[in-house]
């Protein structure tokens, strides 16, 4: 029985466990000082008794993971996301090492192609694939970044674009980070010279790419399922545009776009265009893993590539949990698929089995203060209670029978709740609904808890919507 | 009575100094007539004042005999005892002695800026028939002061090294010849501002273009600290003393390995001082020195007057001699002062003033002297076709740079400057013209213009070499980590071998701290693919001194690196700009100086020079002269400075990069002198290295005392370069920096 270190924390070590158990795998999990109190650590006691739960100092120390690794036996290493998902010195290190370990995720390689925006870039480009205006290459001086930046500013006046802004992203960056926003090419400088040294502290690497920025979008993903045998499916679109200040998703919709709405080009011709071009970029590259491709569409239609994540997502679940793989009751387990294909299986199903039914929507619930920022609120949860339906998916790692301290180390996402309807309104209703009985309190020093709830209800009523 | 009195004292002393030197072979003899002195001394009152005089005759007899006897059996080791007697001469006593008057500058005694270094005009006259000359010089030197505490003995300290550039740069100014005394154990190792090895490397710098006669007497010249005054035109050195790179009790430690608080064994001390080739007939052999002046036997005191005399008839001749090298209408008097050596009397007048055409001639035949200084110390291992084949092809080099430099593209740079100038004053005409104009058109556009022509900037070809995709170290392969360690202070977490020696280039990520990578690396990374092209590699590092024990060592060297120097020179491109390259690395002989090193080093100065490419220092580590070969490593210093004054002074650009640990010789002369130094991150840059320093000082210095943000602070260094970074940093500089006569400016 192959033996899986889950080297992550919270909601997704809990979902880990949890396709572990279903799969029949056993499991080794770690917790720093600051997640002692977490559910991820009481379920692994619970579930497998101490000795299969490690203290360790941080989540983004190779060694401690290998050694842990090492010490247990473990046979695989499940980096969750975030932390080491995309570190592809991570992978290879695996890999290569004398007592290699499978990472569970795509190979190194293809880690390496994708952990550079730019690179990712150069690859779509190549199978002519639309890409994201801007600069397709590495910037060598800041002379040639002005005539990008001119050259873009220009092309959204000729548009008639009254506000335009084009972004400065670091082309190792992630979840957020490394991303600003000029509004004027009089700035372009300044934020560039800045964002590069950021970017050179933070990443090790210099590279920057300017790209245009829309006013108005709509971010959809498209999954797709990949195996070492060359097979590949996807598990459909979903909708991420709600969305903090810092690019961090808050809602995710699937499936991307309500058929019920008006748009001003057909859904159906764009998302079956995304699954195309994705599908044909991963076989490109020979994608072997759970992988998710994030595109841009305008008002227009317009579609373009903006990144690609090779891991599992923290929205995974809201496109498994409308899907249906032959005559199997609807939802499926993309965690546990990639566990199943990372040790070699077959996927055994063909795009023909799937089929989606109904829509769902994801709410992540953070203690942040929306009002203010976004700002991350800290503090102790005295009570916290989540209503129960069989419509309703919850992963959280805070306990509901004990207060429980938000660490400061770490993002204040207190819970992932997955709401399923027949169609986009029912799960919209049953959304308001989940939001409408969330009982959390709780306080720190200054103030009451402060939450995203008021900020999900608002937004709710405008998902898949261009505004 | 008093006077008697005083000749016992003296005599006193003469048989303490005796003792001291070399007591051992006289035995109990000594002791006798010790005992003898001071029972005369006793009853000096009660002795008639004959019989009392005729013993002290009898006495001084004795001395005098056990003198010459001494003399006959003195070793090397005893030079050094000579040296560093507190009742041997010090410059205080040539100052009253030899030169008719003098002022102090800079102050005297303790007051003073480092009473360690002397600095003194003086004249000295001489007599010619009847008549009376005097002349002004410059006196520099250390000052051992009889052993005064606060003399530290003559080690300069950094300051007292910038004082005496600066008196140097006023007799310049003023145009009278210098005369030096060197009479240092070594500089004293600290770095505070201006750092010892700086000025060192400042001070030859200055010394190698001077424009008056230097002439240079050594008494005790103990490496770096005695060159930090003695680049001369003459080198002289007196008959007792020792002229050395190292003393011999810091050679034995090293040679035998010696812990720190350890006892030095004796008889390793001395036959490290006899291999050293330290005493003056000696060095006079070696051709590091130019003439011995002889002292009376056991050396001269602060008393012996007869010598000073002699002393003030050698430096005048010495100073004769170096004007009329250099003067015109000298036939007769350079024929006199050569050939009428030992006279007291010299009847030659030479005026010492000299004019500009006699400087250049001084300055051409001071960097001759220093080129051929040390030459046949190493040997040329190619065949003889292929010397005269190299022959051949560099002077066809030369004729191709001259038809190209000098015939076609001169005239070419005066048209240019001309049309440039003309093209300027035109310029106002038209503007006035047609501002009116350019004023409507951009008042009618919009405000920001969409680029014309697209792409106008030109996008440099992507980097093939970088990235570690051709090679990687070999340190790479081994499944290990490693620890950062920097880890307690900036929470780094351990690094994997393959990765930290592989992708990363041996840099922390999280810390940048810099992890030592073996040369080849840099020379896989820094420079375009396949364009590195060797030179002179088949001259190759010898065992001069037959010290013993050395060949072995050397041939081990040779087996381990497959190389024959410690210095690689090699022209390559850096973004298709050429340049040449010499290369100091740690693996042979730690990266020791010596002549073959010293000898390639000027090539490559010469090569770059003909060519007019930029020439680029890259220390993979240095430390220091190479001890075993004795003064002929010490030479290398003012050599190779003088011949990197040559080539700055053409036009070039020479560009210092240090890496992990560079101490002592090199870094205080041909590298610290350069105008643009830099260090790679976590190197070392200093003079001497923490043991030395603590046993010099008696100080413990922090341990980051060398580091390369230390250097840049005290302005050592011009700037840190990231490893990561070399090549981009490089190119920047290759075209940034630098003087107007290389190649493609």
């Amino acid at each position: 029985m192959p033996k899986i270190l889950i080297a992550n924390r919270g909601e997704i070590a809990i979902r880990i466990m949890q396709a572990c158990k279903e799969l029949g795998l056993d499991y080794i999990a770690v917790y720093t000082k600051e997640d002692e109190a977490s559910l991820h650590v009481r379920r692994a006691i619970e579930e497998r008794g101490k000795e299969s739960v490690f203290r360790i100092s941080s989540y983004l120390d190779p060694n401690e993971f290998l050694e842990v690794a090492d010490y247990t036996k473990c046979d695989a290493i499940h980096p969750g996301y975030g932390f080491l998902t995309e570190n592809y010195r991570f992978a290879r290190r695996l890999a290569i090492r004398k007592r290699p370990l499978i990472f569970i995720g795509p190979r190194w390689e293809v880690l390496r192609e994708f952990g550079s925006k730019i690179n990712t870039k150069c690859i779509a480009k190549r199978l002519g694939i639309p890409v994201v205006p801007g600069s397709d290459k590495p910037i060598y001086n800041e002379i040639e970044a002005e005539n990008i930046a001119l050259e873009l500013f220009h092309r959204q006046w000729e548009e008639g674009i009254k506000r335009p802004a084009i972004l400065v992203k670091a082309s190792m960056g992630s979840g957020g980070m490394g991303i600003e926003e000029v509004t004027h090419p009089i700035e372009l400088r300044r934020v560039y010279r800045r964002l590069r040294q950021y970017v050179k502290r933070q990443f090790g690497d210099e590279d920057v790419l300017l790209e245009r920025k829309f006013p108005v979008f709509n971010h959809i993903e498209v999954q797709l399922v990949c195996s070492q045998h060359g097979e590949a499916v996807h598990f459909g679109t979903r909708n991420c545009t709600i969305q903090s200040v810092f690019r961090q998703k808050r809602i995710e919709v699937a499936p991307a776009f309500n058929h019920n709405y008006k748009y001003q080009f057909d859904p159906e011709e764009v998302t079956k265009r995304a699954i195309q071009y994705s599908l044909k970029m991963a076989d490109y590259v020979g994608y072997d893993s759970v992988g998710t491709w994030e595109w841009i569409v305008t008002p227009e239609g317009q579609l373009y590539l903006l990144e690609v994540n090779p891991r599992i997502q923290v929205e995974s679940g809201v496109s498994g949990s409308i899907t249906k793989i032959r005559h199997l009751p609807v939802g499926v387990d993309l965690v546990k698929e990639q566990i199943r294909i990372a040790l070699g299986e077959k996927l055994g199903y063909k795009q023909k089995h799937i089929s989606f039914h109904g829509a769902s929507i994801e709410f992540r619930l953070v203690a942040e203060d929306t009002k203010c920022g976004f700002k991350p609120w800290g503090g102790t949860i005295t009570k916290f209670q989540l209503p129960k339906y069989d419509w309703l998916k919850v992963y959280t790692h805070v306990p509901s029978d004990r207060p429980y301290s938000i660490p400061s180390d770490y993002d204040p996402n207190l819970a992932l709740a997955i709401v399923w309807g027949r169609d986009i309104e029912e799960a919209k209703e049953r959304g308001e609904k989940f939001l409408n009985e969330i009982k959390i309190e709780g306080k720190n020093q200054e103030a009451s808890i402060v939450t995203n709830i008021e900020f999900l209800k608002e937004r709710l009523k405008k998902i898949q919507m261009f505004e | 009575m008093l006077e008697l009195e005083k000749k016992i004292e003296h005599l006193r002393k003469d048989l303490d100094y005796i003792t001291d030197i070399k007591g051992e072979i006289f035995g109990e003899r000594l002791t006798e007539i010790r005992n003898w002195l001071s029972e005369i001394a006793k009853k000096i009152y009660e002795l008639p004042r004959e019989r009392a005089e005729t013993a002290l005759n009898d006495i001084e007899a004795q001395i005098e005999f056990f003198e010459q006897e001494a003399e006959k059996y003195l070793e090397p080791l005893d030079y050094v005892r000579i040296a560093r007697h507190p009742y041997r001469m010090t410059l205080k006593d040539i100052l009253e002695n030899v030169y008719d008057d003098y002022t102090e500058l800079g102050g005297e005694e303790k007051c003073n800026i480092d009473p360690a270094m002397v600095v003194a005009r003086a004249t000295i006259s001489r007599r010619v028939g009847s008549r009376v000359y005097t002349h002004q010089v410059m006196v520099i030197g250390h000052e051992k002061g009889h052993g005064e505490e606060f003399r530290n003995g003559g080690s300069a300290k950094p300051w007292g090294n910038e004082k005496a550039l600066r008196f140097m740069r006023v007799a310049e100014t003023e145009g009278i010849p210098i005369h030096t005394y060197i009479f240092t154990p070594g500089a004293y190792p600290i770095e505070d501002p201006p750092g010892a090895a700086q000025q060192i490397a400042r001070n030859l710098y200055a010394m190698a273009r001077l424009k008056v006669p230097i002439i240079a007497v050594i008494s005790e010249g103990g490496s770096g600290g005695a060159e930090a005054i003695g680049l001369a035109d003459l080198r002289l050195m007196f008959s007792h003393g020792y002229y050395s790179v190292i003393s011999p009790e810091g050679a034995a430690a090293i040679e035998g390995k010696i812990k720190e608080g350890q006892d030095l064994p004796p008889e390793l001390v001395k036959s490290c001082a006899e291999q050293l080739k330290i005493t003056a007939s000696e060095n006079l052999k070696l051709g590091t020195i130019d003439r011995i002046i002889q002292e009376p036997p056991l050396g001269a005191k602060g008393d012996d007057f007869e010598f000073f005399n002699q002393l003030k008839h050698e430096m005048i001749k010495a100073t004769d001699e170096v004007v009329l090298k250099v003067r015109g209408l000298s036939v007769l008097r350079g024929y006199y002062v050569k050939k009428k050596t030992g006279e007291k009397n010299n009847a030659v007048y030479v005026r010492w003033e000299l004019d500009e055409k006699e400087i250049s001639k001084l300055l051409k035949q001071r960097a001759e002297k220093y080129e051929n200084m040390g030459r046949g110390f190493f040997a040329d291992r190619r065949s003889f076709l292929k010397k005269r084949v190299d022959e051949v092809c560099y002077g066809w080099l030369k004729i191709k740079s001259l038809l190209y430099f000098g015939i076609f593209k001169r005239p070419y740079r005066w048209v240019k400057r001309f049309v440039d100038d003309l093209r300027g004053e035109f310029l106002i005409i038209t503007d006035r013209v047609l501002r009116p104009f350019t004023n409507l058109k951009g008042a009618i556009e919009k405000k920001f213009k969409r680029p014309t022509v697209q792409l106008a900037y030109e996008v440099p070809p992507k980097e093939d070499t970088y990235l570690g995709e051709i090679y990687v170290s070999p340190l790479a392969n081994e499944d290990r980590t490693i620890s950062c360690p920097n880890a307690l202070r900036y929470g780094c977490y351990d690094i994997w071998v393959p990765d930290l020696y592989g992708e990363l280039n041996g840099v922390c990520p999280n810390c940048g701290h810099h992890f030592p990578l073996e040369y080849q690396w840099y020379m896989n990374h820094l420079f375009d693919k396949h364009s590195i092209k060797e030179f002179n590699t088949e001259i190759a590092s010898i065992n001069p001194l037959g010290y013993q024990g050395f060949d072995e060592k050397l041939k081990e060297a040779v087996r381990k690196t497959k190389r024959h120097s410690a210095l690689i020179t090699f022209d390559a491109r850096v973004r298709g700009i050429s340049l040449v390259v010499v290369m100091l690395y740690s693996d042979f002989r730690n990266g020791t100086v010596g002549a073959a090193e010293g000898e390639k080093f000027i090539l490559a100065c010469k090569r770059a020079k003909v060519l007019r490419r930029p020439l680029l220092a890259y220390v993979h580590g240095t430390a220091g002269i190479r001890i075993h070969e004795g003064t002929i490593g010490v030479v290398q210093m003012p050599k190779c400075t003088v011949a990197v004054r040559e080539y700055i002074e053409a036009g070039g650009l020479y560009i210092v990069v240090y890496d992990n640990n560079s101490y002592a010789g090199p870094v205080a002369s041909f590298l610290g002198c350069a105008p643009y130094q830099f260090a790679i991150r976590s190197s070392r840059v200093g003079f001497a290295g923490p043991r030395v320093i603590r046993e010099t000082t008696g100080e413990d210095v922090p341990p980051d005392y060398h580091s390369a943000e230390n250097a840049l602070k005290r302005g050592h260094i011009q700037g840190i370069w990231d490893r990561r970074d070399f090549r981009k940093n490089l190119y920047m500089a290759l075209i940034t920096m630098g003087g107007k006569n290389l190649y493609y400016r």
